[in-house]
């Protein structure tokens, strides 16, 4: 007798499985989808008291929203433009041609990963602000305050992500195409625009929709430099902060979680036709030399380094001056931090960013494991609310944690206040790209081992313990080190939620900044990227000590 | 029995990958499923692991149900194509995994390591690392690892197909000598008949998911039982039944049957036999080293394969030859499986 459908009795090793994902989808559900829906639920609270549309009503005709909303695209998307269009040339420079210091040019344009986002701003401020260097050298009237503030500072900014994935998409492709497209006659123009472009058409677009999320939704430079010229960013924060209108802001974070999300579905969509053009059979391209084609791109990528060097250099050296622009002396006494809690925001950050990066290692772990190894369709679900803080502002989430656990009804309220509730945002808050980093690594572990241990009777405990995380445990932590760089330096979600006593340090930089102690944050600026620095070099001479020399550690 | 499958099936999507198998398995026996890819050999190896889940059927061990049982509980040695040899663990901790999984005492587990790693002739390259070992050398930990833990049976998926002609001859030897010695069962997936030939004791011919044939080397060779069967081990002439059949007295095929004949069967004549006797013109003379092949196009157009022993002199191409299709060398060959 046949019983259709055997089924395997759920054991031990099942139920585990299970239980994690759970667990992981509890958690999202408690940190991510919650605070979402107390946003959305409270932008439906009327200054009355009352449910209705009329925050939607009021707000969407107001000619200062059509302004902002103007505002705010028309700055994302020529910051989107002109990033990728100069990212893939930086890319291109560094693949694609044999010109020397590639590795340095590389690091220079990584630099603002390092550091929080308003660093470039600040930069810039020291530069080209009424009392820049520019204005007051060649007496010249430039007002860095607005688009133009926004638009420099925030390329600055999104450069490196740009530029990480086009290097990738232009790092592989297939040498028998560029052969054959010469062999036909082809001129360098007509190869590029019919083998390298459509090659890398995936990472272009890929790049677009990165640039376009982060510069949609990033708050630091527009606060700093943005004078008057407002975007949606900034003004959840100025209907939170500055008038305690809650309901209002809700309704500006709902408006920036709209194209935010939209973006990053896109990126996600394009994202996985990415890999399909190279096969087995590919022949790597290897660039070849060619000295004038080379000495143009190394003089761009010169010109662009460069900014990158300038910018970040002035705020180091304005952080070691008495008082820029008026007097150049040197002195170290802005790292007294004599100020507010004086140098205690600093300790907070590394407090935070130490928790955080834990805490990832453990759970953003577990939901990975979880989710490559439960293959059911119920975790086509889990996978969703895994990368979903990817579509979520920082602004956003962070008021969401306001409004859903500032409420002595809710369990979390415990921890409301605490650096805990900040780490727990900050893990939330990039989660998907911690997870995606560990599930892409997990990927490429041949599932084979997993069934090798299984015939020889080991448990997935066991299997995890002595054979998956040895073999991941360089993505672990890379994980962690993700996660502690961008708690080092992230502003948008966490400004909500800092105490006079859990201060942190990017927001120490912001609250210098705009008392105009621009030295002082000039010199807290410095102290952040230091500290990410340091930890960097840390880490990698620690995996280096245990032998995992390959570990890229940016990602 | 030892292993018995009854009308085990399992469906990917809407792909039926195994339909409906009934096999059975005898201790000590050295088995070989073998088929062209995609045809459920490993799907049907990875069902008796515990590594799949049948959709319905059953599969019994000594007469017990393995269905409930997950692949860890099985106690099968499974040794895979692509080795799998946990990279950050020596040849002798990859050895002893199955045993410490089973809380074996350390004492214990060393002896066995030695003992299997001798087996395998690695005894000295306990303490190295997979990656420093060749292909070959791999495979023999893997297979010691399948052994070390004493299962039940060895099951090998195409264990041999990674690697090169010259150490694939050398291991297929060394595997078939260790079943023979230690007379554990095994069954082993493969899709080159040649070494499911020189190894197994039994060959099951799979296609579609079904089984086609089951019997030794010289059943599935010479008296193959399906036209599947025919083509896809060794060399084989179909006949088109309407062109021949009247002037193959008496040899005739019935509705859903083929008539066939392997090329080296076919004589080649001076005169008249008391066989039938056909007349044709060479169109092309291979020589293979020890054998040379001919396409030979007889008088009515139809085209056949001879293979004669050694090299064909005076056989070049549009050279006139008699020959003849002995009747007991004639296979009726069912289109379909039985």
């Amino acid at each position: 007798m046949t019983k259709p459908g055997v089924r395997q009795r759920a054991d031990g090793d099942h139920v585990l499985l299970v239980a994690v994902a759970a667990c992981s989808a509890a958690l999202l559900l408690l940190f991510v989808l919650a605070p979402i829906w107390a946003i959305l639920k409270y932008s439906f609270v009327q200054p009355d008291g009352g449910w209705g549309v009329g925050n939607y009503a009021s707000y969407l005709v107001s000619p200062r929203f059509l302004g902002i909303l103007r505002n705010t695209f028309e700055v994302t998307i020529s910051v989107t433009v002109f990033t990728v269009v100069a990212a893939y040339g930086f890319a291109y420079a560094i693949e694609r041609t044999c010109m020397p210091f590639k590795s340095a040019l590389r690091m220079i344009a990584l630099i603002p990963i390092f550091s929080p986002s308003l660093v470039q701003a600040l930069g810039l401020q020291f530069l080209l602000g009424r009392n820049g260097l520019i204005n007051r050298t060649f007496g010249t009237e430039i007002d860095i305050y607005g688009f133009w503030g926004i638009f420099i500072a925030d390329a600055l900014y999104a450069f490196p992500h740009a530029f990480l994935i086009l290097a990738t998409a232009l790092a592989v492709s297939d040498a028998r195409l560029h052969e054959s497209a010469k062999c036909l006659g082809a001129s360098a123009a007509r190869e590029f625009w019919t083998v390298t472009m459509p090659a890398t058409r995936y990472g272009v677009a890929s790049a677009i929709f990165v640039v376009f999320t982060i510069v949609i939704t990033d708050f630091g430079n527009p606060v700093v430099i943005g004078g008057n010229y407002s975007v949606l960013a900034v003004e959840i924060y100025n209907q939170v902060s500055g008038q305690a209108n809650f309901s209002m802001g809700a309704v500006v974070g709902v408006i920036l979680l709209l194209p935010a999300a939209l973006a990053v579905l896109a990126e996600k969509w394009v994202a996985r036709r990415q890999f399909s053009t190279l096969s087995a059979q590919s022949v790597p391209l290897l660039p070849t030399r060619a000295p004038a084609r080379d000495v143009c791109w190394l003089l761009y990528s010169c010109t662009i380094a460069l900014i990158f060097l300038v910018v970040v250099g002035v705020v180091v050296y304005a952080s070691f001056v008495r008082l820029w622009p008026y007097n150049l002396g040197f002195t170290l006494r802005h790292y007294q931090f004599d100020v507010q809690n004086g140098i205690e925001p600093l300790w907070t950050s590394l407090q935070v960013a130490v928790m955080t990066a834990a805490m990832a290692m453990v759970f953003v772990t577990a939901a990975a494991y979880a989710s490559h190894q439960l293959q059911v369709r119920a975790m086509r679900v889990f996978y969703f609310l895994a990368i979903l803080p990817a579509a979520v502002p920082g602004m956003v989430l962070g008021l969401g944690y306001v409004l859903a656990f500032n409420n002595p009804s809710n369990p979390v309220y415990t921890l409301y206040g605490t650096m805990y509730l900040i780490a727990i945002c900050n893990l939330y808050h990039y989660h998907a790209q911690g997870f995606l980093l560990a599930i892409t690594n997990m990927k490429q572990i041949s599932r084979t081992f997993d069934e090798a241990s299984a015939t020889l009777g080991g448990s997935r405990m066991t299997t995890f313990r002595r054979v998956t995380l040895p073999l991941i445990w360089p993505t672990v932590i890379s994980v962690g080190v993700f996660f502690f760089m961008r708690s080092m330096v992230t502003l948008s979600a966490v400004i909500f939620l800092i105490t006079p006593s859990t201060q942190l340090a990017a927001v120490s930089v912001l609250y210098l900044d705009d008392r105009g102690a621009l030295n002082q944050a000039a010199a807290f600026a410095v102290c952040i990227m230091a500290t990410v620095v340091a930890f960097l070099i840390v880490t990698s001479l620690v995996l280096r000590l245990f032998g995992a020399k390959t570990t890229a550690l940016i990602r | 029995m030892f292993l018995v499958l009854k009308t085990v099936t399992k469906r990917f999507a809407d792909l039926t990958a195994v339909a409906g198998v009934d096999l059975q398995i005898a201790e000590g026996e050295f088995v070989s499923f073998l088929g062209p890819s995609g045809c459920g050999k490993t799907t049907l190896l990875r069902l008796i692991a515990g590594l799949e889940i049948p959709d319905s059927g059953q599969i019994e061990l000594h007469g017990r149900d393995l269905s409930a049982l997950p692949a860890r509980k099985r106690n099968f040695g499974v040794v895979f194509q692509s080795y799998s040899l946990f990279p950050n663990l020596t040849v002798a901790n990859n050895v002893a995994y199955g045993l410490q999984c089973r809380k074996a005492p350390r004492a214990l587990i060393a002896e066995r390591v030695n003992e299997v790693l001798a087996l395998v002739h690695l005894a000295a390259h306990a303490a190295k690392y997979p990656h420093e070992l060749s292909g070959g050398m791999q495979q023999r930990v893997a297979l010691a690892r399948a052994l070390a833990p004493q299962p039940e049976a060895l099951l090998l998926d195409e264990p041999l197909s990674a690697l090169d002609a010259k150490v694939r001859e050398n291991l297929r030897a060394e595997i078939r000598e260790l079943q023979h010695r230690l007379g554990i069962t095994t069954i082993m997936v493969t899709h080159d008949q040649e070494e499911a030939m020189e190894m197994a004791d039994r060959i099951v011919v799979m296609n579609q998911g079904r089984i086609e044939q089951i019997g030794s080397a010289d059943d599935i060779y010479w008296r193959p039982s399906t036209r599947f069967v025919g083509e896809f081990i060794g060399r084989i002439n179909i006949l088109d039944a309407r062109s021949w059949q009247n002037r193959l007295n008496g040899a005739a095929a019935s509705d859903g049957e083929v008539l066939a004949i392997r090329p080296e069967h076919i004589r080649i004549v001076e005169g008249p036999t008391d066989e039938a006797v056909f007349e044709g013109t060479v169109r092309r003379a291979a020589f293979l080293g020890n054998t040379t092949r001919l396409v030979v196009e007889a008088d009515g157009g139809e085209k056949i394969e001879i293979e004669v022993h050694g090299t064909a002199k005076g056989l070049a191409t549009g050279t006139r030859l008699l020959f003849a299709l002995p009747r007991a060398s004639l296979n009726r060959l069912a289109t379909a499986p039985r």
